[in-house]
């Protein structure tokens, strides 16, 4: 099928960057501890039901809820609950588990499952995907019956599954259906399609790999309820509302979620863990993880267990001599990873080490720049693009300076926002019904803005403070009925 | 480069000169570049900085400047020189007293300003120009990012009106220097007096008649061909090569009559007078599509305003040839080019919705040629952009009215 692959104004290319992973898959063995959080994700908070002392098995439900929107976290090694306290995560504070392990691979096997999964029925498929945890997937979760998502199986119109790799340090999605993961994924989006009968289903690739495109599109040869097609690769085209737009030519209202236009958005991994929860009946414990950027010697996939401290995912393959800074997911949105015991989390997808770029460079603003990304053709980096690999590292590369009205924000903006209109107003405090009819709630916080702008502005910040006072002020975004 | 990295580093620490921390912290970033690194997320960022963005403006500039300086002559470098001194001073000292950095902004101003004056003003009136334009075009409203009017041409237009004999009387021919430098009039006075004092394109020579002006070479031939013509001791104005061809060669012009052309390509490659900046047009097209290229300056701005003169300017011509000159010498003579390409596309300065710049650069267009044909001034490139700068916030909340409705409650 033939579809158009530019669906949105705006948006960047992030070409050829340094330390991209390759196409490659390692394990990097069981750990000696892991610290798992009872929330995961979106998922509320999960009440925990282990004590200090217990033994564990990996693949044991060690924390669930079925009143509140959440599902179930398991231990991911086999071992000992050795400790348990609060831990940042995600900007909020979750009780975490940590357990010792005896180094063993073994996991617990879910009851029910069946390699002939054609034979089971779909409350029995509903209840094996609660119980493995892999409902807990994406931004909104997969519903069942157990309250996992905020959306009524009933209710979803359209199941969107993307890799289309716009980010610039991320997974490739031909390393994650590679094989028969491929044929993984197929059987994983036809349980989907057993559960969530009235859903049509899209796959949404990078439109440059083309054989990737051809084979996804062979394993779904009989099934015409699944669309494959390309998308190019312009960050942020893997976020939920250009997804929606591109593939569905339907907008989101600002604020709302893809679940609020009957949309549940997955990725490749999490489909993948489906097929494996209702074929194998293993649960969620284990995630394979990009390695990315300079900071690493060596670039795989790596599969590593749920709850695995940093630490030992790096161990032995960090670079020597400079100081790192680890981000998780995204260089643009993602947190970073304060300490190195931080644990890997169930939607973490990559893990991307930049150089913590302190050092002046003398004449920076004249330098031809032949390694150096910007927006802006300013740099001989557009002409050497093709050739040399550009440097992801975190220096501001300039002073903070008075917004001068360049317009990069503006011609940028994947949401056709304004978004030196908006920081202007957040900045002089005007919180009221004008940053609402700017849309502000229409900024999905891809951060490009910020990424470009020359003044150095944090325009992402201002612009998400400002949600934030507008919400405190009883401005909420408009919710469907 | 060590001892300059301590002599830094110790001047930062010398209490006496904590005041001119924003001094010191200029000259450490622009040799040095800075240490700081992103706080949060994003965690990497664009590697653009408003001094690359300020130095490829100045980079677009030079080939203007080198032009100048090969038409005029060294003087250029010094008035250069006092611009950039008196109204630098005048940064830092307003940095200083609001206690930030030094805005690199006024590296453009400082060069623009003396660019647009003649060639031949005298140096404290670019001093006193410069000064005014960059206190109260600029720092009076806040400085940086808050200024509604160009600075340069506010300065522009003080000495405009404080000095009017110096801005409207001197035109230093190019390359023509030495203390007897020939002094002419610029090529939009000469239409602007000829135009009013004799006849544009006659059918009929009728005797009597001292000045003709030819804007094109049909307009000549219909003169010659109709044998009532007198052409005897007329003075011959002919715009543009082949009208001056035609009439200089003719048998009943040529001989007996003085026939003066002002000539495109020699308004294209600076033969004509003008301002310091502007005359050698092919280097301001040059560094005004640089900038296009490289995104620093929009091309909204500048397309709409330079068509809108095109397109005006030719329905005028047809309907009024007397007053309204003909497109292509609208677009070549004086500073539109100029002032097109590196005034008007102000970012600060001019709307910064789409659809408003449209609306900005139509604007000027017509008023320009609206200035030039029926106002006491012979150009209105600075007026008009200087008008339309006032309007531009005004522009601005038209059009978002437009894009953004109003939310119901």
């Amino acid at each position: 099928m033939k579809a158009k692959t530019r669906a949105f104004c705006g948006g960047y290319r992030f070409r050829n960057f340094e330390a991209t992973p390759e196409d490659r898959l390692t394990s990097v063995g069981i750990p000696s501890t892991v610290t798992i959080t009872l929330m995961q994700g979106f998922s509320n908070e999960v009440p925990c039901l282990v004590q200090l002392g217990d033994t564990v098995k990996a693949g044991q439900i060690i924390g669930r809820d079925d009143e509140t929107v959440s599902s179930p976290v398991h231990a991911s090694v086999n071992g000992k609950v050795v400790k348990m306290k609060k831990l940042a995560y995600l900007g909020n504070e979750a009780a975490s588990i940590t357990i010792s392990s005896d180094g063993t691979e073994a996991w617990q096997k879910l009851e029910g499952c069946n390699a002939r999964w054609e034979i089971l029925t779909a409350d029995q498929i509903e209840k094996l995907v609660y119980l493995s945890g892999a409902s807990g997937a994406g931004r909104a979760g997969i519903p069942t019956r157990f309250k996992s998502s905020i959306i009524d199986g009933d209710k979803v119109e359209h199941v969107i599954v993307h890799g289309v790799e716009s980010e610039m340090y991320g997974p490739l999605s031909a390393t994650l259906l590679k094989g028969q993961r491929l044929s993984q994924f197929a059987d994983g989006l036809r349980i989907l399609k057993k559960m969530l009968g009235g859903a049509a289903f899209h796959v949404v690739l990078n439109a440059e790999r083309t054989e990737l495109i051809a084979d996804v599109s062979g394993a779904f040869a009989d099934n015409e309820w699944v669309c494959v097609r390309g998308l190019e690769p312009r960050y942020p085209a893997d976020y939920d509302e250009v997804l929606v737009h591109a593939v569905l030519n339907k907008s989101m209202r600002g604020g709302h979620l893809a679940a609020n236009v009957g949309v549940i958005v997955l990725d490749i991994q999490d489909v993948i863990q489906v097929y494996e929860a209702v074929a194998e009946g293993k649960p969620v414990i284990e995630r394979t993880v990009a390695m990315c950027g300079r900071g690493f010697t060596d670039h795989p996939h790596a599969r590593v267990r749920i709850g695995t401290p940093l630490e030992h995912l790096a161990a032995g393959n960090v670079r020597q001599g400079k100081n790192w800074r680890f981000l998780r997911n995204s260089a643009l949105t993602g947190e970073r990873f304060a300490e190195m015991t931080q644990p890997i989390d169930r939607n973490c997808d990559a893990v991307i080490a930049v150089h913590e770029n302190d050092g002046r460079e003398m004449f920076a603003f004249v330098r031809p720049g032949a390694r150096k990304d910007s927006y802006s053709p300013t740099f001989l980096s557009k002409v050497f693009g093709k050739v040399l690999t550009k440097r992801g590292e975190t220096n501001l590369h300039g002073e903070e300076r008075p917004c001068i009205f360049c317009g990069f924000c503006d011609e940028i903006c994947p949401a056709g926002l304004m978004p030196h209109h908006l920081f202007h107003h957040v900045e002089r405090n005007i919180i009221d019904e004008t940053l609402l009819r700017f849309k502000i709630y229409d900024c999905n916080e891809c951060n490009l803005c910020a990424y470009v702008c020359p003044s150095k502005i944090p325009l992402g910040r201002y612009i998400k403070e400002g949600k934030n006072k507008l919400i405190s002020e009883g401005l909420h975004p408009v919710r469907p009925h | 480069m060590k001892p300059v990295r301590l002599l830094l580093d110790k001047l930062y620490e010398i209490p006496a000169l904590a005041r001119f921390k924003p001094v010191i912290g200029a000259a450490d970033a622009i040799l040095y570049g800075t240490n700081e690194t992103t706080h949060a997320a994003p965690h990497v960022v664009d590697n653009i900085d408003i001094k690359r963005y300020m130095i490829l403006v100045i980079v677009a500039l030079l080939p203007a400047v080198a032009a100048a300086y090969l038409s005029f002559g060294w003087r250029i470098i010094a008035i250069i020189m006092v611009s950039y001194i008196a109204g630098g001073a005048v940064e830092v000292i307003f940095a200083i007293i609001r206690k930030h950095d030094i805005h690199e902004g006024f590296l453009i101003t400082g060069l623009i300003f003396p660019l647009v004056l003649p060639p031949t003003v005298p140096l404290w009136v670019v001093a006193v120009g410069v000064v005014f334009g960059t206190m109260f075009g600029k720092e009076m409203f806040g400085g940086t990012g808050r200024n509604i009017f160009n600075p340069a041409l506010v300065g522009r237009l003080f000495i405009t009106l404080a000095v009017p004999g110096i801005m409207t009387m001197y035109w230093q021919t190019p390359f023509a220097s030495g203390p007897d430098a020939i002094t002419s009039a610029t090529p939009l006075t000469t239409y602007k007096s000829t135009a009013q004092a004799a006849v544009v394109n006659p059918a009929i020579v009728k005797e009597g008649t001292t000045q003709v002006l030819f804007t094109n070479p049909y307009a000549v031939k219909r003169a010659i061909h109709n044998y009532d013509s007198q052409f005897d001791g007329v003075e011959v104005y002919c715009l543009g090569g082949p009208a001056y061809k035609m009439a200089a060669n003719h048998r009943r012009i040529g001989p007996d009559n003085a026939v003066r052309m002002v000539s495109y390509a020699d308004l294209l490659i600076g033969k004509e007078p003008g301002s310091m900046g502007e005359t050698f047009r092919l280097a301001v097209i040059a560094g005004g599509i640089f900038l296009i290229v490289l995104r620093i300056s929009n091309w909204r701005i500048p397309v709409s305003y330079i068509l809108t003169v095109l397109a005006f300017g030719a329905i005028g011509h047809f309907f009024l040839p007397a007053k309204i000159a003909p497109p292509l010498f609208q677009v070549l003579a004086g500073g539109l080019l100029f002032g097109a390409f590196f005034m008007a596309t102000d970012p600060i300065t001019s709307p910064f919705t789409k659809a408003g710049k449209y609306v900005f650069g139509i604007s000027c267009g017509v008023l320009t040629v609206l200035i030039r044909s029926f106002s006491g001034y012979v150009e209105g490139v600075m007026f008009s952009i200087v008008i339309m700068n006032a309007f531009s916030p005004l522009i601005d909340q038209i059009v978002l009215r437009f894009k953004y409705r109003p939310v119901k409650a």
